[in-house]
């Protein structure tokens, strides 16, 4: 059974959740960071983390240094550490100003899994990768350039703590060596390359009819990468292998994860989970999370689909030619949990390789945690397209 | 002039040595860095006999540096003479305070070196190459 908790009524722009999943930090759309703690059933808002000029755009909690880093739209991150207030002695989080030095927003976080450097996508065509330099006390940020022609969208983490993927508005997504010098040892090679200095490309692949790539992912084992493109398909690369591309009819899939070597979880505009599995002969839709039967909402019916025939125009144009003033309630709620796009989806239980639970989080204000194995088939009930 | 960050006299010693010890062959360098807690200059290591390309490895990545360089330059009509030159390595990805004060205490560094050219090194390794070095002695 999922578990439903609704958070806010404003979009969740971000979530992370901290290494025994008992807090939450959330960003609401808004300049300020939430971290809200589980109480029972319900989640509570605790502390505001209030440093940010502008939205908050990504936040990435690290599991074993318990740091939170946040990245806005105000060209800033900050990384916050827990340090007892010298005043009260109470445990605040102390935020700690990032230089990007980037002249756009930034669009995207994460932590490293080392979690010593992290990597900050950008509208500036860049990835800032952030390290901390000791000696000064200072996070030096450092960027990858070359050859972003767009806004970059996401980043994800090989295992070996030195390879980047990143997907971007130029419709490429792309595998970068964020080696640092002064951090990480030479990397073992892999099947993306050997002996790679820092902004090396090792890999650069486009979906089959283009389109904005909002997520990419690594599988657990860094070899194999997938990526989710605005033509409504998920592809998924082997390096010096084949491409396989998935192409849905519905509507496009803006965030995904890795569960397992053989199984990704992708969500996107549709409202629901989808589950992918496969290997490197070929790999297919499997089902989704989400069976409709937890959604309260009706089932749209048949043909109800398209701009003029829903919504306000709909409603307006009933009740003049029809004289109907409501339209029923089949358009007003969707059968699926999420009510809007579900904008994050992230691993909640289980070790990496085998994950057992994602939560989900989305423009709904609603954060669902689901489990990874009931999974049903999927007919005839996305939104309000009818198979 | 105020000084901001003071030079003390062992580092004015090791810059005269420098200036005028006997070169043979090869590039010799002196690195000298601002130690930001106490406000004074301290030399971290001196090279004899190396590359260009070399010292750009040395030197950090993301910390200001003075380098007085003593540079083994071949001119266009064979003569070998060796000039010095103060390298200011200021990359931007260093930390801000550390790079003003950096600037602010050049000029005076510069008059103590007693050194007249000036080398610009913002962008890091890549662009202290032999050809750069080269080119900034013969030309101006």
């Amino acid at each position: 059974m999922p578990e439903i908790f609704n958070i806010s009524q404003t979009p969740i722009t971000a979530h992370a959740f901290n290494a025994d999943r008992s807090q939450l930090a959330v960003s609401l759309n808004s300049n300020d960071a939430q971290i809200l703690t589980r109480s029972g059933s319900e989640w509570a808002p605790t502390e505001m983390l209030t440093e940010h000029d502008k939205v908050i755009t990504s936040i990435d909690w690290a599991p074993n240094s318990n740091q939170i880093v946040t990245a806005s739209q105000d060209r800033n991150a900050y990384v916050w550490q827990q340090t007892p207030d010298p005043d009260t002695g109470k445990i605040v989080w102390k935020p700690t100003l990032v230089l990007l030095r980037i002249n756009r927003a930034a669009t995207h976080v994460r932590w490293s899994p080392k979690e010593d450097k992290f990597a900050v996508a950008s509208g500036a065509r860049a990835i800032a990768i952030c390290s901390f330099d000791p000696e000064n006390n200072w996070w030096v940020s450092k960027h990858l350039k070359k050859p972003i022609r767009s806004t970059v969208l996401a980043v994800d983490w090989h295992p070996n703590n030195v390879l980047l993927a990143a997907g971007s508005a130029d419709m490429k997504a792309r595998v970068f060596s964020a080696y640092v010098k002064e951090i990480d040892e030479r990397p073992a090679a892999t099947v993306w390359g050997s002996k790679l200095p820092f902004n090396t490309i090792c890999g650069e692949f486009a979906s089959a009819a283009g389109g904005w790539v909002h997520s990419v992912g690594f599988s657990p084992s860094g070899d194999v990468l997938a990526f989710a493109s605005h033509d409504s398909s998920i592809s998924i690369a082997y390096p010096g292998g084949a491409i396989h591309n998935i192409r849905m009819p519905t509507l496009p899939l803006v965030t995904l994860t890795w569960t397992s070597e053989d199984t990704i979880i992708a969500a996107g505009h549709d409202c629901q989970p989808i589950v992918f599995s496969g290997s490197d002969a070929g790999w297919q839709e499997v089902g989704t999370l989400d069976n409709g039967s937890y959604g309260t909402g009706s089932k749209a019916g048949p043909g109800s689909v398209g701009r003029l025939k829903t919504g306000a125009f709909a409603t307006f144009r009933d009740a003049d030619s029809r004289g109907q003033t409501s339209s029923g309630t089949t358009d007003s709620k969707l059968s699926t949990i999420h009510q809007n796009t579900i904008t994050s989806v992230r691993p909640y239980a289980g070790v990496p390789g085998q994950i057992t639970q994602v939560s989900t989080t989305g423009v709904d204000g609603t954060l669902v945690i689901w489990d990874t194995a009931s999974v049903s088939a999927l007919t005839g009930r996305m939104a309000a397209l009818s198979v | 002039m105020s000084h901001t960050v003071d030079i003390p006299q062992p580092i004015k010693d090791s810059l005269r040595k420098f200036r005028f010890a006997r070169r043979n062959d090869g590039s010799a360098a002196i690195v000298i860095k601002i130690n930001k807690q106490k406000l004074i200059m301290e030399e971290v290591e001196q090279f004899d006999n190396i590359s260009i390309e070399e010292l750009a490895e040395e030197l950090p990545e993301n910390s200001p540096r003075y380098v007085v360089l003593s540079h083994a330059l071949v001119h266009p009509d064979g003569r070998t003479s060796f000039p010095l030159a103060l390298i200011n390595w200021a990359p931007t990805t260093s930390e801000i305070g550390l790079l003003t004060l950096h600037a602010s205490a050049l000029l005076d560094f510069q008059t103590t070196a007693d050194v007249s050219k000036i080398i610009e090194i913002r962008e890091g390794p890549e662009s202290l190459t032999t050809d750069v070095v080269n080119t900034h002695l013969l030309g101006k």
